[in-house]
C-alpha cells in the first residue's frame, strides 16, 4: 500500500511527518521543486511525446474507478484486518485509496475552478489599463469582487475564534458580519434570484409567439404542456374534479375523468417512459463518450 | 399595430406583455386566499418519509441551492426543516454544487431560528442539532466520496461548537458514530441541478433517497420515483404547498374518513396544525395560478390570430 | 438598507427589459464581480482549507482531537493544478490538458458504475406485466370499503386497463430509444414507423417539461415580486413612512 493514500496516519513514516516539524518542511519543498522541475521540463517535451503523456494521465485516472467497480471487493472488512492474499491487497488498497483519489479530484477543481477567476481578472485589468471604453465597469466589477473577498474572509478569521458560533446570532454582529451579510444576502442573492426571474419574461414571450399548433408534433406538445400547466393549478383540478364526481356518482370509470387522474395517467404512462427513453439515450451516450475520454480516441484528451 | 384582427392577435408588443406579467404577479400577491388543492403522491410519500424518523435520527442532507432558486428552494428547504425540527432531528448539510450553497443553508437555518426564538420556541442549535460541513468541489467525485468512504471524505472539516473554536465535524453529536451512509436512515437533497442524479447514481440502494427539487427537474425526478429510486419528492412551488397542507392536515388524520388529505397507500400520518406552517409555498402558490393562466390565455391567443390570420389569407 | 439595496439591484436587472443600459450594465458587473468574490472565499474556507492545505501540513491537537500529521505528497497538487494556467500560453497550452485529462479520466472512468446504478433499476421499472391475470373487470375496481385483504387482492391482480398502460409505457419508452439510436438513415419500414411514434411520444415528455419550466420561471419572478412589494414596500418602506 502506497502510505500516501492512508488519509491519517497516527505514527510518523517516510510520507507522514509530524505537524510543523522541520523534516515535514523540507520533504515539503523538496516535494514541490521536484513537480515545478517536472513541469517545466515539460516545456520541453518533444511535440510526438504530448499526446502519450496526455493519454497517460487520463487512462491512469480513470483506471481507478474502474478496477475499484471490477476488482473483488473486501467482505465484512474489520478495522485493522490484514490482507489474505494479492487480490484481496489490491482490494483493500483501492478502498484505502478512495478517499484520497476523491480529495485529489476536488484539490485539482479546485485550482481549475481558480482558473476562470485569473481570466476573468485578466479581461478586466487589461481593460482598465487600456483605458478601453467599458473600464469604468470593468473598475466595478473588480471593486465588488475585492470587496466581498475582504468582507468573506474577515467574517472568516472572526468565526476561527471562540466566539465562531456565537456570530450565527445577528446580536453579536459586528463590521465585518454586517458588511458580508450586505453583500452576500442583501446583493449577491437577490440578484442571482432575480437573473434567473428574468426568464419568465423570455418564456411568456417566446411561448406566445412561436408556441403554434402547425404540425401534429407541435399539437401534441401543446396538448400535453396545457395539461400539466392545467394540473399544477391546484384550484382549477379541484373544481374539474369535484365536476367529475359529482356527474360519476360512484362510477369508477367515470372518476377516471378527474383531471388528476388524467394528468397522473399522461405522466405515469407517457411522461415518465418518454423521459425515460431520453435518459437511456443519454445514458448510452454518456457511457460511450466516457469510455472514449478514457482511452483517448476523444480530441479533448488526445493532446494533438 | 396594422393589418387583421388575427395579426394584431399575434402581435402584442413586448412591454405591454412584460406589464400584464408582471401585473398578474404582483397583485394577488397584496390578497392573500388560499385554494384548495390535492396533493401529489411524491410530495405524500416525501411527507410520509420524513414523519415516519424516529425521533433523534441522524439526517444527511445535500443542500445544493442558492438565491437563484429562492422562490422554490428556500420555501422547500423551510418546510423540510419545520419537519425535521419536529422529529428532533441531526441533521448534516453539505453542498456540492455551489460554492455559495453552505452560506445559504447556513443563513437560512439563522433565520428560522431568529424566528423561533421570537416566538418562544426552542432553537435548532449549530452543533448539537446540525452541522454545516461545507462545499465539495467536483458535485460527481464528492458524492462517489461520501457514498464509498463517509469517515475520510468529511474527515478534517470542521464546524463551530458554542463557545469553543471550530471543531472536528466527527465529534458532534450529529456524526457521533456515524462512519459510512448507510448509518444515516434517510439522505435528503435540496437541489436546483443535477446532483440529485449523482445521489441516485451512488447511494441509492444504500439509504432511502428523498428530494426537494426545482420545478423544471419534476418530469426527470419523476422517472427515478418511479422505478423506487428515490422514495419520495417534493418538486417546485407546488410541491412545497402541498408539503405545508400535509404538515397541516397530515394523511388519513385523524381518520380516514373524515381527513382532509386521503391516501389509500399510505396509513394514518400525524399532521401539527400551526399558523406557521403556511410559508412560501401558501403566500405564492394562489398568484401561480394567475401567472399560469396567463400563459394558457396567452398561448390561446396566439394561435387563434394564426388561424384568423390564415382564414384572412385565404378569402 | 439591505432589502432596499437588493431592491434598487433587482430593478437594475430586470431594466435589460426594456432595453439593454448602463444601470443594467453596472449591476451585471456587481452582480459577476461578487460571485467571483464568494468563489475565492469558499473556496479556500470551504474546500483547500480542508481538503488540502490541512492535510499536506497536519493539523496540531484541540480540544478532543489528537494532532494529525501532514503528507508532503499532496504539494505535488501545485504544479498540477499550475498546468492548468498553461491555457492562456500560445506555445505551451497543451500542458493544460493534464489536470484537465485526470479529471476527465476521473469522471470517464465512473460511468460504468454510474451506468448500470442509474438504469439498472430502471431498466428493471420498465420490464411491466402487459397481459391481464384477470378478466372480473376490465378496469381497476373501487377500492373503497375494501378490507385489508380484499384491497391486497385487488391490488395483486393485473387488469386489462393496466395491462393497456403498461403496454403503452413500454412501447413508449421502446420507441423513444429507438428514434434516438436510429437517429442515421434507416431503410426497415418498421422501424421508421416506431421511430415516426417515438417523435410523437417524445412530444408528450418535452411539453411535462415546459409545462414545470414554466411553473419554475414563474415562482422565480412570483418570489421578485413578493420580495419588492411586500417585503419591501408594503413591510418596510409603508410602515417606515407611517412611522409605525
Amino acid at each position: 500500500m502506497i502510505p500516501l493514500l492512508q488519509a491519517q496516519a497516527p505514527a510518523t513514516s517516510f510520507w507522514s511527518e509530524a505537524f510543523n516539524s522541520s523534516e515535514l518542511w523540507t520533504k515539503l519543498i523538496i516535494t514541490l521543486i521536484v513537480g515545478l522541475v517536472v513541469m517545466v521540463g515539460l516545456l520541453y517535451a518533444p511535440i510526438r511525446a504530448r499526446k502519450p503523456i496526455v493519454a497517460f494521465f487520463t487512462f491512469i485516472s480513470g483506471a481507478y474507478w474502474v478496477l475499484l467497480y471490477l476488482w473483488p471487493k473486501p467482505i465484512d472488512r474489520q478495522p485493522g484486518e490484514m490482507p489474505l492474499n494479492t487480490v484481496e491487497t489490491v482490494s483493500f488498497w483501492l478502498a484505502d485509496s478512495n478517499n484520497v483519489v476523491v480529495s485529489f479530484t476536488q484539490i485539482l477543481t479546485g485550482f481549475l475552478l481558480g482558473l476562470g477567476i485569473f481570466s476573468l481578472l485578466k479581461i478586466h485589468l487589461t481593460k482598465i489599463s487600456k483605458g478601453h471604453k467599458d473600464a469604468f465597469f470593468s473598475i466595478v466589477l473588480l471593486a465588488s469582487m475585492g470587496l466581498m473577498i475582504w468582507f468573506g474572509y474577515a467574517d472568516w478569521f472572526d468565526r476561527l475564534g471562540e466566539r465562531g458560533a456565537m456570530l450565527d446570532n445577528r446580536d453579536n454582529w459586528g463590521f465585518t458580519q454586517y458588511g458580508r451579510d450586505f453583500l452576500f444576502e442583501g446583493l449577491l442573492q437577490q440578484m442571482d434570484a432575480a437573473m434567473f426571474s428574468v426568464i419568465a419574461f423570455y418564456i411568456l414571450s417566446a411561448a406566445y409567439r412561436a408556441f403554434r399548433v402547425r404540425s401534429v408534433e407541435a399539437t401534441i406538445l401543446l396538448s400535453a404542456a396545457l395539461l400539466v400547466l392545467l394540473s399544477l393549478m391546484g384550484a382549477v383540478s379541484f373544481v374539474w374534479d369535484e365536476n367529475v364526481k359529482a356527474i360519476a356518482n360512484g362510477n369508477p370509470f367515470i372518476l377516471n375523468f378527474q383531471l388528476t387522474e388524467v394528468a397522473q395517467w399522461i405522466r405515469n404512462t407517457f411522461q415518465t417512459s418518454s423521459i425515460r427513453g431520453i435518459q437511456f439515450g443519454v445514458g448510452l451516450g454518456a457511457l460511450a463518450m466516457g469510455l472514449r475520454l478514457w482511452l483517448s480516441l476523444e480530441k479533448p484528451g488526445s493532446g494533438s | 399595430m396594422k393589418g387583421n384582427l388575427g395579426e394584431k392577435l399575434q402581435s402584442l408588443p413586448k412591454p405591454i406583455l412584460y406589464l400584464i406579467l408582471i401585473l398578474a404577479t404582483s397583485i394577488p400577491l397584496f390578497f392573500p386566499t388560499e385554494v384548495p388543492n390535492e396533493p401529489v403522491e411524491s410530495t405524500k410519500d416525501f411527507y410520509a418519509t420524513l414523519m415516519a424518523l424516529p425521533e433523534g435520527s441522524k439526517v444527511l442532507l445535500m443542500s445544493d441551492w442558492t438565491g437563484s432558486t429562492r422562490g422554490e428552494s428556500k420555501g422547500a428547504f423551510r418546510s423540510i426543516f419545520k419537519i425535521l425540527i419536529r422529529r428532533k432531528a441531526k441533521v448534516a448539510i453539505y453542498s456540492a454544487a455551489d460554492p455559495q450553497a453552505p452560506r445559504v443553508a447556513q443563513d437560512a437555518i439563522n433565520e428560522l431560528n431568529m424566528e423561533r426564538k421570537r416566538k418562544n420556541l426552542p432553537t435548532f442549535d449549530r452543533w448539537n442539532d446540525w452541522v454545516n460541513i461545507g462545499y465539495f468541489p467536483n458535485a460527481e467525485a464528492a458524492i462517489n466520496g461520501i457514498a464509498n468512504d463517509l469517515k475520510g471524505a468529511f474527515g478534517g472539516r470542521k464546524d463551530f461548537p458554542p463557545n469553543s473554536p471550530p471543531r472536528d465535524v466527527f465529534q458532534s453529536p450529529v456524526l457521533q458514530g456515524v462512519t459510512k451512509v448507510e448509518d444515516f436512515p434517510l439522505m435528503l437533497v435540496i437541489t436546483a441541478s443535477k446532483t440529485s442524479n449523482f445521489a441516485v447514481e451512488r447511494v441509492s440502494g444504500r439509504t432511502p433517497l428523498a428530494f426537494a427539487v426545482t420545478g423544471v427537474m419534476v418530469p426527470e425526478t419523476q422517472v427515478f420515483y418511479q422505478s423506487k429510486q428515490i422514495v419520495g419528492y417534493c418538486g417546485g412551488l407546488k410541491g412545497v404547498y402541498d408539503l405545508e397542507q400535509l404538515m397541516e392536515s397530515g394523511v388519513n388524520f385523524p381518520d380516514k374518513a373524515t381527513a382532509k388529505i386521503k391516501s389509500d397507500k399510505l396509513g394514518t400520518i400525524e399532521g401539527f396544525p400551526d399558523p406557521d406552517n403556511k410559508g412560501q409555498g401558501t403566500r405564492y402558490y394562489p398568484t401561480l395560478h394567475y401567472a399560469l393562466a396567463l400563459m394558457i390565455i396567452m398561448i390561446i391567443l396566439g394561435n387563434v390570430g394564426m388561424f384568423l390570420a390564415k382564414r384572412g389569407d385565404k378569402s | 438598507m439591505r432589502i432596499t439595496a437588493g431592491v434598487i439591484a433587482t430593478i437594475g436587472l430586470y431594466s435589460v427589459l426594456w432595453k439593454e443600459n448602463k444601470f443594467y450594465r453596472f449591476f451585471e458587473h456587481v452582480f459577476l464581480g461578487l460571485a467571483a468574490g464568494w468563489t475565492m472565499v469558499a473556496l479556500w474556507t470551504e474546500t483547500l482549507k480542508a481538503n488540502w492545505w490541512d492535510k499536506m501540513v497536519g493539523t496540531p491537537a484541540e480540544t478532543g482531537a489528537a494532532a494529525t500529521n501532514g503528507m508532503f505528497a499532496y504539494a505535488l497538487l501545485i504544479p498540477f493544478g499550475l498546468m492548468g494556467y498553461f491555457v492562456f500560453s500560445k506555445k505551451h497550452n497543451w500542458i493544460s490538458r493534464i489536470p484537465i485529462g485526470i479529471i476527465l479520466g476521473l469522471w470517464s472512468g465512473q460511468q460504468v458504475q454510474v451506468w448500470w446504478n442509474t438504469y439498472g433499476p430502471q431498466i428493471d421499472a420498465t420490464l411491466k406485466p402487459i397481459l391481464p391475470t384477470t378478466w372480473d373487470s376490465l378496469i381497476v375496481p373501487s377500492t373503497n370499503g375494501l378490507t385489508p385483504e380484499q384491497l391486497s387482492q385487488v391490488q395483486s391482480q393485473i387488469y386489462f386497463s393496466q395491462a393497456v398502460n403498461n403496454f403503452l409505457f413500454t412501447l413508449t419508452v421502446v420507441s423513444v430509444l429507438s428514434y434516438f439510436l436510429f437517429s442515421f438513415e434507416v431503410k426497415s419500414k418498421a422501424v421508421k414507423g416506431i421511430n415516426t411514434m417515438g417523435r410523437y411520444l417524445l412530444m408528450i415528455g418535452f411539453g411535462a417539461i415546459f409545462g414545470s419550466t414554466v411553473m419554475m420561471r414563474f415562482t422565480l419572478l412570483i418570489d421578485r415580486m413578493h420580495f419588492i412589494w411586500i417585503e419591501w414596500l408594503r413591510d418596510g418602506v409603508f410602515p417606515m413612512i407611517s412611522g409605525r
